[in-house]
């Protein structure tokens, strides 16, 4: 009797799988193949991949200055991923290692910052900025980027530091290494699955991020990406801008997109074992 | 001649050790902790976020924004958003997680096509769902002509009843990829011998599901209705880009409203109480959820 039931449900999963993956990149497919279409073609989008052409891309890229929008999405990403790796996998040592109320304390002290929206608090922060004298340049936003992401990245590392024995610490010990031996040569490179998912969990939201540029950036050339795209707010109202906004969305897109089918392994166990270990 | 440190317990783990954690919670008081004491300082006064001249108004703040209703209008809008998502991503995520856990072929192709949004940034996903919620032209209206219904009618953005459900649809799109491959990650470590148990023993398909395997991914069940939660009570992105707010207040959620009143109305006053009653709202609902969910948790 099962065999037949089986197949009978196979096919309503694939019935099912393929509608809502239809419904997930539909708008996908529309954007896609209208990207695609000279800036002054206004004929209905629903009519897929009719015409090629790489205008409505030239005139994205232009207008956005896509490669200094670029750099500085890369810099900034990359500094604010390292400077998160590096702070937090330290922070989270002494949480997990020293077992005292104080250190439980602290964790939850920590962990605590996750439930704060950064729209809450943004204008305090702003004051903050201009109390140290910070000025607003490209790599500004990355001090909030690093701010933002210590809840989570503690969270992550403390979760996979507790699974690290003590004991593997204890040669070094008894050789008379210090604590930042102890902590470099063994604890860290112990960490690696975590600190792929930091940089993968974190680096996502970074690049992606459009609030902190927004509010910490100034000048067209500090913008990164996401910030660079709230200049195309009024086009989206126009029918007639709609193949050039299209191609800016693809071309801010796509770095990630192309990041993600190389590394896709890396993208899915980093973005699970964050969730499932910690 | 004894070894004092035979016992691994014995490791020293000196209090010194705190070092390590300094640069982190320097930049955490600095930067986040700091600002949030500032909101209830300023929640007292007429603070407008750049004169410093500003007087003590005691609780003048908090009677405005409950008697012009703007916060409870608020408090419902995202307790509903929340809702929505929460229901929706995880009912389809976990159902999602179930069929592409059963080994079938395409397993890939389809788990790409649900993660793709996610890879997105918000910004673009407002840009692309504007077009695909806009009236007369747009994806939906379109599909709508194409079926002989009347499109231009349908205005999903600009009206009261629809609105904020059309943006909760627009995080869900974005989101239930990420919820679907945690619950993915979660089923893949449930360990067969138990389910194989429940096959002997002649369960169903149905209550294999029930009994044995949704026990076993509580704790994954836990982790992403807390952060389907947690993003819920913050929603703004698609508040700010599509709709502004509107129509009338229908998609103001509480960090909208804060960021509005502070950037464009310049009352950081207003902002401030509007930000610790939020504060309240969020602390109160997380403790909640965390105390009732780690009671139904299963461990093995």
């Amino acid at each position: 009797m099962g065999k037949k039931k089986t197949k009978v449900s196979r096919v309503i999963i694939y019935i099912f799988l393929t509608l809502f993956s239809v419904i997930m990149l539909s708008p996908l497919v529309i954007v896609l193949s209208s990207s695609f279409r000279t800036p002054g073609n206004m004929t209905s989008p629903l009519k897929l991949f009719r015409e090629f052409s790489l205008e409505s891309y030239v005139t994205a890229f232009t207008k956005m200055g896509y490669l200094s929008e670029f750099v500085n999405s890369f810099i900034t990403t990359a500094g604010s991923v390292c400077i998160i790796v590096l702070l937090t996998s330290m922070a989270a040592y002494p949480l997990v290692r020293i077992k005292k109320k104080s250190s439980r304390g602290l964790y939850y002290f920590f962990i605590a910052g996750m439930v704060i929206p950064a729209q809450m608090i943004i204008v305090p922060i702003a004051q903050v900025f201009g109390r140290l004298h910070i000025p607003n340049t490209r790599f500004t936003p990355m001090i909030m980027f690093v701010t933002c992401s210590l809840p989570f990245a503690i969270f992550l590392y403390t979760g996979f530091l507790k699974s690290v024995p003590v004991e593997l610490e204890e040669a070094a010990f008894l050789e008379g290494a210090g604590l930042w031996r102890r902590f470099f040569t063994i604890v860290f490179p112990m960490l690696k699955p975590a600190t792929v998912s930091v940089i993968i969990t974190q680096g996502m939201w970074i690049w992606n991020d459009y609030f902190f540029p927004m509010v910490f950036t100034t000048k067209r050339t500090q913008y990164s990406l996401p910030v660079g795209m709230i200049q195309f707010l009024g086009d989206r109202e126009n029918p007639a801008q709609w193949n050039v906004l299209f191609a800016a969305c693809i071309l801010c897109a796509i770095p990630l997109i192309i990041l993600f089918l190389c590394l896709q392994k890396h993208f899915v166990n980093g973005i699970a074992a964050g969730a499932v270990k910690g | 001649m004894k070894n004092k440190n035979k016992k691994s317990g014995m490791l020293v783990m000196p209090n010194r050790m705190y070092i390590f954690a300094v640069p982190a919670l320097l930049l955490f008081s600095v930067f986040w902790i700091y600002p949030v004491l500032q909101l209830f300082y300023y929640s007292f006064t007429n603070f407008n976020g750049i004169n410093y001249n500003y007087d003590f108004v005691g609780f003048k703040n908090f009677a405005r924004i409950i008697s012009e209703g703007s916060l409870l209008n608020s408090i419902l809008n995202t307790l509903l958003y929340t809702l929505i998502i929460v229901v929706v991503s995880n009912v389809i995520g976990l159902a999602l997680a179930f069929m592409l856990n059963m080994g079938l072929k395409g397993t890939r192709f389809y788990r790409t096509a649900v993660y793709i949004p996610a890879l997105f940034s918000a910004i673009v996903v407002g840009f692309i769902w504007s077009y695909v919620y806009m009236p007369s032209s747009g994806m939906v209206a379109s599909i709508v002509d194409l079926f002989g219904g009347e499109g231009k009618w349908l205005n999903l953005l600009g009206n009261y009843q629809t609105a904020l459900v059309s943006i909760a649809a627009v995080d869900i799109w974005k989101n239930i990829g990420t919820t679907m491959i945690i619950y993915l990650a979660g089923l893949q470590t449930v360990n067969e011998s138990y389910v194989e148990a429940g096959m002997i023993d002649g369960c169903t398909d149905w209550q294999l599901i029930k009994y044995i395997k949704l026990p076993l991914i509580s704790t994954t069940i836990t982790i992403n209705v807390v952060l389907n939660v947690i993003a819920g009570l913050k929603a703004f992105d698609f508040s700010f880009i599509m709709t502004n707010g509107g129509p009338g207040r229908a998609t103001n959620t509480l960090m909208f409203s804060i960021f509005q009143m502070a950037f464009n109305d310049q009352m950081m006053g207003k902002a401030s109480a509007f930000s610790v009653v939020s504060f309240a709202v969020i602390v109160l609902i997380t403790i909640i959820m965390l105390i009732h969910m780690n009671r139904k948790e299963v461990e093995f």
